[in-house]
């Protein structure tokens, strides 16, 4: 396992993606989730109760800067078939949509914005942010291991 | 002449001891009564009672559900620290205006707390709603037979309390609120102005003591 992210990461390209990847999903989902304010000033926080929620935001981030470049690699280098992506950028996405909670400006511009479609899909989406991102991780968790034999293998036959 | 002197005596007594239980018994509410009020830009008019010293320099206008978690986390976090240093003091009061927008149960919440303020129980009802928050949005910890529990527990004369409620007496008290919520740039729970001779200042969720503290030290 580690070989195989060596041979990813080795190389200077793939660990700047991971890098960005890492802190852009990490400071976004912070902002987006309050723990982040930039106005008035720029202040972080973890409010009581809120803890296992900033864990879950680290491990999504943390799991989307390792699997997104390591299917990147297969599919520009290896040249392999983009399905395995779709687990990585699926669990990316639900994962964030999961911070989209509605009492903050993202939630109340699509309540205003769509009614009470709207008001259900962010009620939805708050009430469930703990299973979704959950949810999320085992996603990106799954496609992270089925990545990393999928790299053995074409690594194996391309050599 | 004693005794007429000893029954005055008894009046004076008696009503020196009403004025300081009245005084005592709520010192910090106020109803809300002025129906011109307004905290620089913003009409506090349909908005709660005023928390702390009316007369304060600095108000703090608070913008929020009471569905939502964020303000549940202000609530628990920010808000006991900042009534402790500021509002106790006599410092700066506050002002909560409803932008209920979150589920259906919130309008009903909002209107709930103004049916508790005519029994003059505004914020006691205000702080047992938020202290009873429930994690999920419309599961129905806030509807109409919870918010009538809330009353009940709180002692309230119900047959006035559930009247007011039923009758949806508050729906457009809690319209105008929202309304005022959206013209001033709220989006989002919770959301605040800090109003002084200074200005008004806007800060937008849940955020922590130190911030407030950070800017309302220089106003003081």
């Amino acid at each position: 396992m580690i070989q195989t992210i060596k041979l990813v990461f080795t190389n200077f390209k793939y660990l700047v993606l991971s890098f960005s990847i890492f802190v852009t999903m990490l400071i976004g989902l912070l902002i987006m989730s309050e723990y982040i304010f930039l106005e008035p000033y720029v202040v972080s926080h973890i409010p009581s109760g809120t803890e296992f929620g900033f864990v879950l935001i680290v491990m999504i981030s943390a799991l989307s800067a390792l699997v997104l470049p390591m299917n990147i690699f297969r599919i520009y280098i290896l040249k392999s078939s983009k399905q395995k992506m779709g687990g990585g950028v699926f669990g990316s996405i639900i994962g964030a949509a999961a911070g989209a909670c509605s009492c903050g400006p993202i939630g109340f511009a699509v309540i205003s914005t769509f009614g009470s479609v709207g008001a259900t899909t962010t009620a939805f989406l708050t009430n469930y942010e703990i299973p979704i991102r959950i949810i999320a991780i085992a996603i990106l968790s799954i496609t992270y291991f089925t990545t990393i034999k999928s790299l053995k293998v074409e690594c194996k036959i391309n050599s | 002449m004693n005794k007429k002197g000893m029954m005055i005596g008894v009046v004076v007594v008696a009503m020196i001891a009403g004025i300081i239980a009245s005084v005592s018994s709520s010192p910090s509410e106020t109803v809300n009564l002025d129906m011109g009020r307004t905290h620089g830009t913003i009409s506090t008019a349909m908005g709660s009672p005023i928390l702390g010293n009316p007369d304060a320099p600095i108000t703090i206008v608070e913008f929020g559900d009471y569905q939502c978690h964020q303000c549940y986390n202000w609530f628990h976090n920010t808000k006991p620290a900042i009534e402790q240093q500021y509002i106790e003091s006599g410092k700066v009061n506050l002002v909560f205006i409803d932008l209920a927008f979150l589920g259906r149960d919130s309008p009903k919440a909002a209107q709930a707390s103004y049916c508790a303020e005519d029994q003059e129980m505004y914020w006691e009802y205000h702080d047992l709603v938020y202290t009873s928050q429930e994690s999920k949005i419309d599961s129905g910890w806030a509807n109409s037979e919870r918010l009538k529990a809330f009353a009940f527990s709180l002692g309230l004369d119900m047959e006035l309390f559930e009247s007011c409620l039923d009758s949806g007496k508050y729906s457009k008290r809690v319209s105008f609120n929202t309304q005022q919520a959206k013209e001033h740039g709220v989006r989002g729970t919770p959301g605040f102005f800090i109003v002084s001779s200074e200005g008004q200042q806007q800060i937008s969720g849940a955020q922590p003591f130190t911030v407030f503290k950070q800017i309302l030290d220089p106003l003081i």
